[in-house]
Parts: structure tokens; sequence; C-alpha cells
């Protein structure tokens, strides 16, 4: 193998990426060529340099950074499900105590009024103000004397 | 990272996420910022923009999570994602300064500054060190598959991952890369003037 080749495969080699036929070749070819061994030399040294470049600083807040400015996703999948589980439990417990309520009101409650004219036209106990019928003849007309 | 976290593969956090556990995303975070500020930092030549780039690499990746396909690598999927914004401010960076340039400005005193001026370059290449200017010299596909490489420890294998290039593309760049920066670097120990890399990609 000559050196123009070898030359060619250095780089490769250092890299691990000859296959072991390929390797051998180069590793014999290097023992007996003092000029490849040189371009050998040379490629390790720069290896050597290019490591030594020091790594920029660990940020440690970048993560922090990142995840501050994230928009949440929309529920999909499985926590989709999840929240329609919910939404159906929600549901039905207001539909429960909505009819549990009614029940309780039809129990020992008052009959409710036939219409609204009949409401107005009782007298209606609103804590300390009594509404009585000369009151309500006020919105229904201006009063008995009116009539 | 718990264990648990650590033994979650990384699509399985993906999915998660996508499930709506959006606090899953921080395990990818921790998993790859590292890397992620180590890559672009070579790619750029520029560490404290690499934080920043960084950053925004997450919140695109969140955003394009949905699009990801479980049969391929998250890996190359997160750095075909940095590569692409490490590369586009480069782009923008050389069409500010040559904006700049076609307008006579002093880049310092420029409000839309965002590459520093000959003098500050200057300070700045002692700051972040020879090899980081040397490896700004190398044309965007050998800075690549180098950095991905020697820094990322990527078999040509996944560097093809990233790239979609061709394994035998990515040994040429690669020896090419290393034989110019050898040159440079020697070339810079004795005073020479450093070889202009585009010419012989």
């Amino acid at each position: 193998m000559n050196c123009r080749r070898i030359t060619r495969r250095l780089s490769s080699w250092q890299d691990g990426e000859l296959d072991a036929a390929r390797s051998r070749e180069v590793e014999r070819h290097l023992r007996d060529c003092p000029a490849c061994r040189g371009r050998w030399a040379g490629l390790r040294e720069l290896q050597q340099q290019l490591l030594l470049e020091p790594p920029p600083a660990d940020d440690p807040f970048l993560a922090a950074r990142v995840m501050a400015r994230l928009r949440p996703r929309p529920l999909r999948g499985g926590r989709l499900l999840r929240a329609a589980a919910w939404a159906a439990v929600f549901a039905a417990v207001s539909v429960g105590g909505f009819l549990l309520q009614a029940a309780l009101a039809g129990n020992g409650a008052p009959a409710p009024a036939a219409s609204y004219s009949s409401v107005l036209l009782e007298p209606q106990e609103f804590g300390l103000l009594a509404v009585h019928d000369d009151f309500l003849d006020l919105f229904n007309g201006g009063g008995r004397e009116a009539r | 990272m718990s264990m648990d976290d650590a033994a979650r593969s990384d699509d399985d956090i993906v999915v998660s996420v996508l499930e709506g556990r959006t606090r899953d995303y921080e395990v990818l975070i921790r998993r790859y910022s590292r890397r992620i500020t180590l890559f672009v930092a070579r790619m750029i030549g520029d560490n404290d923009e690499a934080r920043s780039i960084a950053q925004d690499v997450f919140l695109k990746i969140y955003e394009n999570l949905p699009y990801y396909r479980r049969e391929n690598n998250f890996s190359a999927f997160i750095f075909k994602v940095a590569r692409n914004m490490a590369l586009n401010y480069i782009k923008r960076r050389r069409r500010t300064v040559l904006f700049s340039r076609l307008l006579g400005r002093d880049l310092d005193r420029a409000p839309f500054r965002q590459d520093p001026p000959r003098l500050l370059e200057l300070e700045r290449g002692e700051r972040e060190g020879e090899l980081n200017r040397q490896l700004r010299r190398l044309s965007e596909e050998q800075r690549l598959a180098l950095v991905l490489k020697v820094y990322l420890e990527f078999s040509y294998r996944q560097i093809r991952e990233v790239t979609g290039w061709s394994v035998p593309k990515i040994e040429t760049l690669i020896s090419r890369a290393k034989s110019r920066l050898k040159k440079n670097l020697r070339l810079q120990e004795n005073g020479g003037k450093a070889v202009n890399p585009a010419r012989e990609q």
C-alpha cells in the first residue's frame, strides 16, 4: 500500500472507523514508513489540542428558563379519557343533587301557587315587611279608590 | 435527574410529554443541554451566544415534538435542529457584518450589532482560544463533521443521521478538516498566514 492511500485512511483509522483488515494494513505501513508515522503523530497532536479547548461552562438555569417558557400541551390520549370520566362523575353528582332537592321540596312544603296573579293577591310575609292586598293594589292600577 | 428518569428512553419521555406531562421535558433538557451547548459553541465559536441558542433549540424541539417519529433517532433529531439553528446564526452574523461593511458603519457602535468588529474580534480570539478561531475558519460542512466526531464522539453513521451525507463524504470532510487545521495551526505558530479552507473543500 502506498503512502497516498495510507494518508487518506489515517484519519478514519484514528476515528476507529476502519474495519479490522484495513486497520492492520495501516498499522503495518506505519511500522515501515517514517513519513507516514510523522503524519500520524501530527494527527494525534491535533486531536490532543482540540480536546484541550475548554468546553463552555454548564448553565444550571437553562432547564428552568426553558421550562418557564413552555406552553402546556392540550390533553391527549389517556389524560383526555380521565378528564372525560371526571366530567361524567361531576354531571352525575349534579343531577343527583338536583333530584334529591326536588324530592325534599315536595314533602311537607305548601302547594305551589296556581298562578303568578294568585301569589300577588295573597298576603305574603317577607321578614319584617308584610305585603298585603292594599300594597299590592298600588302595583295593580292605583288602589281600590281608583277602581 | 432521578434513577428512574435516567433509565427512561428518549422516546418514552417524548410520548409522555406529548400526552400532556410537560414537566417530563425537563429530563430531556438535562440529558442533552451540555452536549447541545458544546456543539453550538464549537460550531459558532462563541460560548456565551451558544447558551442562548441552546435555549432556543430546546424551545423549538418542544414545539416540533409532534412531528418527531419514533422510528427515527431522537438524538439525531435534536442535533439536526441544533445544527440548523447554529448555521442560521452564522448566516445571520455574516449578513450583518456584510451589511455593516457596505454601510461603512462601525459595528461596535451600531445598535444592531451581532458580530464584534475586528478589534474586538482579536480580544475575543484571545479569550476563546486560538483553536476555536481556527475552527471557525473551516467550511461549515468540515466544521460540522469534525465537531460531531471530535467533541461529541459520534460515529460516522451517527453523523450521517444528523447530516444526511454519505459515509465516504463524511470521511473526506473530516480528513480534510484535520489536515487544514494542522496546516493552519503550524503556520500560525510560525507567524505565517492561514490557508483559505473554502478553496480546498
